[in-house]
């Protein structure tokens, strides 16, 4: 396959289908007018709406700021837990069967618990949410961490440097790679939980913005808000690649040449 | 591994569930949280052994299994075809480049309520949920492993004088095999978590339900004994499917070293 | 200031992996005088790789002891540096050269920091390639990034793991005359392991063979051949010929033994 045709062909036919399907959508609204099926402009309208004024802040800041706070929560305590447990060898026996089973209690059963302990309030949210992405990144880091080349270990002990330094200047760095792969994992559990817990207990936010529409019949609304999350999370992704790309720009050539096939 | 380290690993384990239930009853001690919101790991362990045996828990179980099977045997069938697909035909997969990746992002349980305005409340609506959530990483692990094969395997077939049917057959789909198995306990325990969301916010019968119905009637035990055991059930689903992979799969990479 | 006290003593050093097995060391003895370079060779799989551990203190005996200027160490003592024979796995990926060789440096302002080195990247011929990762150098670059990472701290005693044993023959030639170069302007003591009897005799004051496992000193063979050595000159000496084939018989009366005897896999 030539560069070229990897370029233009593919990219008119593309749009072609994303066209076509949109015209599709639109012929069926307004030959079948349904309630599931509302008209491509009200969507895209109710989309706009829903970044500006005061939908902005009664449901797209509010789910950001849950998924935000709950996101990082996740990340720093999975990646510090992760890479003292990955290293300490001897730790791993005490603590493998207790992760392992809660690594599979689904985040949404936890739900009904959290708002018991917790109420219908942020911190619970913020909680589930946490709850559920933290488990990618801890797993992913105790992986990297006793993935790491021992004879790096032996140079660090060499040029003797303190447990704490060698975990964060050799084996951080040499899980890091696994790390984000967790960390991926973790932004799309991150991003469902934040839409349940919005769903099932909250009074704003995307989530709720959501089911109130969908209540209410309004389901440009509904979709709107769909697009919206759908956004959130594709912004988010790709922020988190380019970052991953500037921290991992050893990684990705080192790879490359180990094997060829890529990353 | 030896019996005497693997016996060792044992206790350690297991004085490691023991620690971790002394936290949950210093938890409770310590006035943290309300302790009628926290009832006693004892007590608990009580409610999981007479739910189950009354039934209820376990009809609950069953129910939700009987549409998280379904919906994972259907988003298996049809994330392998189109995984395989988008990863044989180039043309395909870049013409549908763009939908894949407008649809990927969206998480799936954000499309509830426009199951629910389409399908309304039941099976079909729940099936097409766990189907939908489930089917990206079949989907995606199938395409990464047919995209994986070694050339070298597909010219050995094309010197074999293979036809087009038989090296899809016999060299294509074994060298996914680990990579989909990998992508199929992924999707399983998605599905689980799926199946519950919706009868959690649909009130259709199952463990979902279950959970949320007896917290709303005030059974907290109860309630937690349920929890408990959805994280037991999960680890059961993944311990199944691992053991089927390592008897079905011995020469995949990831069966090797055990 | 250096006394008359060796820089390394390993005094009957043995070490067991697991009781059933056959020991790996066994009354291993041998000293290193300051500003010694002595080489240890010995048959294939006789735990040359167990002994460096020992001798830098990142593996404890289970006998005997390693003593470095008449003390004991549980951790590598400051004036020890090692050089690892596998340079893919002992540099850091996500380092460039120049951080590499900077990594063992502590305490010193960022212009010293900054001057040392430069003058180790000197010293190996690498200030070209000082900010390349060390992955996008050739096998014999890598392996000189090692030994400037090495060199950079002025340790007294530096071990060297094979360290040519990864590359090839115009390279390793190259590297040998560097390594004795820097080891002669530092007066550095330096302990060679290597599996390759020419070279173990060309580079040396002093050959340890050991013997097959359970590993000992067989014989201790002086080399006093003039220095500065030249690789074609002094390699067609008598005198040379003659140590090289009294090492070569020893080692491979050894390799015979381990072959017809009952041997145990390196673990």
């Amino acid at each position: 396959m030539t560069v070229r045709r990897a370029h233009s062909i593919p990219l008119l036919w593309q749009i072609g289908i994303i066209a076509g399907l949109l015209a599709i959508w639109q012929w069926a609204a307004l030959i079948h007018p349904a309630p599931y099926l509302p008209r491509v402009e009200n969507i895209v309208a109710g989309y706009v709406r829903l970044w500006h004024g005061a939908l902005l802040w009664s449901a797209i800041v509010p789910s950001m700021y849950r998924l935000g706070v709950a996101f990082l929560i996740a990340v720093l305590l999975g990646s510090t837990f992760g890479i003292t447990l990955g290293s300490l060898r001897g730790l791993d026996p005490w603590v493998r069967p207790v992760l392992e089973y809660l690594r599979f209690i689904p985040a949404v059963a936890i739900l009904p618990a959290s708002l018991l302990l917790f109420g219908a309030t942020d911190k619970m949210r913020i909680f589930v949410i946490a709850f559920g992405s933290t488990f990618p990144v801890l797993l992913a880091a105790i992986d990297g961490a006793r993935r790491v080349e021992p004879m790096l270990i032996d140079v660090a002990r060499v040029i003797r440097l303190t447990i704490a330094q060698r975990l964060v200047r050799v084996v951080l760095p040499a899980a890091l790679p696994s790390i984000f792969a967790g960390i991926r994992i973790a932004l799309s559990i991150a991003l469902v939980m934040m839409v349940i817990s919005e769903l099932i207990a909250a009074d704003d936010g995307l989530g709720f913005y959501i089911l109130r529409n969908q209540r209410l019949f309004l389901t440009e609304n509904v979709y709107a808000g769909v697009l919206a999350i759908g956004t959130i999370g594709l912004a988010l992704t790709l922020a988190l690649l380019t970052f991953e790309k500037r921290v991992l720009a050893w990684h990705h050539g080192w790879r490359g040449l180990v094997d060829p096939k890529g990353v | 591994m030896k019996l005497a380290p693997r016996l060792a690993n044992a206790m350690k384990g297991a004085v490691g569930v023991a620690l971790a239930v002394a936290c949950w009853e210093i938890v409770r001690a310590g006035g943290i949280v309300d302790p009628r919101d926290l009832p006693s790991f004892a007590s608990i362990v009580r409610s999981v052994a007479i739910d189950l045996a009354g039934g209820e828990l376990a009809i609950a179980f069953l129910t939700t299994f009987s549409s998280w099977a379904p919906g994972l045997l259907i988003a298996t069938v049809g994330g392998v075809i189109v995984g395989a697909a988008l990863a044989m035909l180039p043309r395909l997969e870049l013409a549908t480049r763009p939908l894949i990746e407008f649809l990927r992002p969206i998480p799936s349980v954000a499309l509830i309520p426009v199951a629910l305005l389409i399908l309304g409340i039941g099976l079909p609506m729940q099936l097409f949920m766990v189907v939908f959530a489930s089917i990206w990483p079949v989907l995606f692990s199938t395409k990464a492993g047919v995209e994986g094969v070694d050339p070298r395997f597909l010219e050995t077939g094309r010197v074999l004088h293979l036809s087009k049917t038989a090296r899809l057959l016999r060299i294509i789909l074994p060298n996914a095999l680990p990579s989909i198995a990998t992508g199929l306990r992924t999707a399983a325990a998605i599905a689980l978590a799926v199946a519950i969301t919706v009868e959690m916010l649909t009130g259709r019968a199952g463990i979902g339900f279950y959970i949320e119905n007896v917290r709303l009637n005030g059974l907290i035990t109860e309630m937690w004994a349920a929890i408990l055991m959805t994280g037991v059930l999960g680890y059961l689903i993944n311990m199944l499917f691992m053991a089927v992979e390592r008897m079905a799969l011995p020469w995949s990479l990831e069966n090797r070293d055990r | 200031m250096e006394t008359a006290q060796p820089i390394l003593q390993v005094d009957h050093v043995s070490k067991v992996f697991a009781p059933q097995l056959t020991p790996v060391l066994k009354g291993l003895t041998f000293k290193q005088e300051p500003g010694q370079f002595v080489a240890v060779v010995g048959p294939s799989g006789c735990g040359k790789t167990t002994l460096l551990r020992c001798i830098a203190a990142l593996a404890q005996p289970d006998e005997g002891a390693v003593l470095h200027r008449g003390q004991q160490f549980d951790d590598p003592p400051p004036w020890l540096s090692i050089v690892f024979q596998d340079y893919t796995r002992s540099l850091f990926p996500w380092l460039s050269v120049r951080k590499n060789v900077a990594f063992g440096l502590r305490d010193l302002t960022k212009n010293d920091r900054d001057e040392r080195v430069q003058a180790a990247l000197c010293a190996v011929n690498l200030e070209h390639a000082a900010d390349l990762y060390p992955w996008q150098l050739s096998g014999g670059m890598q392996q000189r990034c090692a030994l400037a990472r090495a060199i950079v701290v002025q340790p007294k005693l530096l071990l060297l793991d094979e360290p040519f044993a990864s590359v090839d023959a115009q390279t390793r030639i190259d590297l040998q005359d560097m390594v004795m170069d820097i080891c002669q302007t530092m007066s550095l003591s330096t302990l060679l392991v290597t599996h390759d009897i020419d070279e173990a005799v060309f580079m040396a004051d002093k050959v340890v063979v050991l013997s097959a496992r359970p590993t000992h000193v067989v014989e201790e063979i002086a080399i006093d051949l003039p220095r500065p050595r030249d690789q074609l000159a002094t390699k067609e000496t008598p005198e040379f010929l003659h140590l090289r084939h009294r090492v070569y018989t020893l080692v491979r009366q050894q390799a015979q033994k381990a072959a017809g005897g009952n041997v145990t896999e390196k673990v």
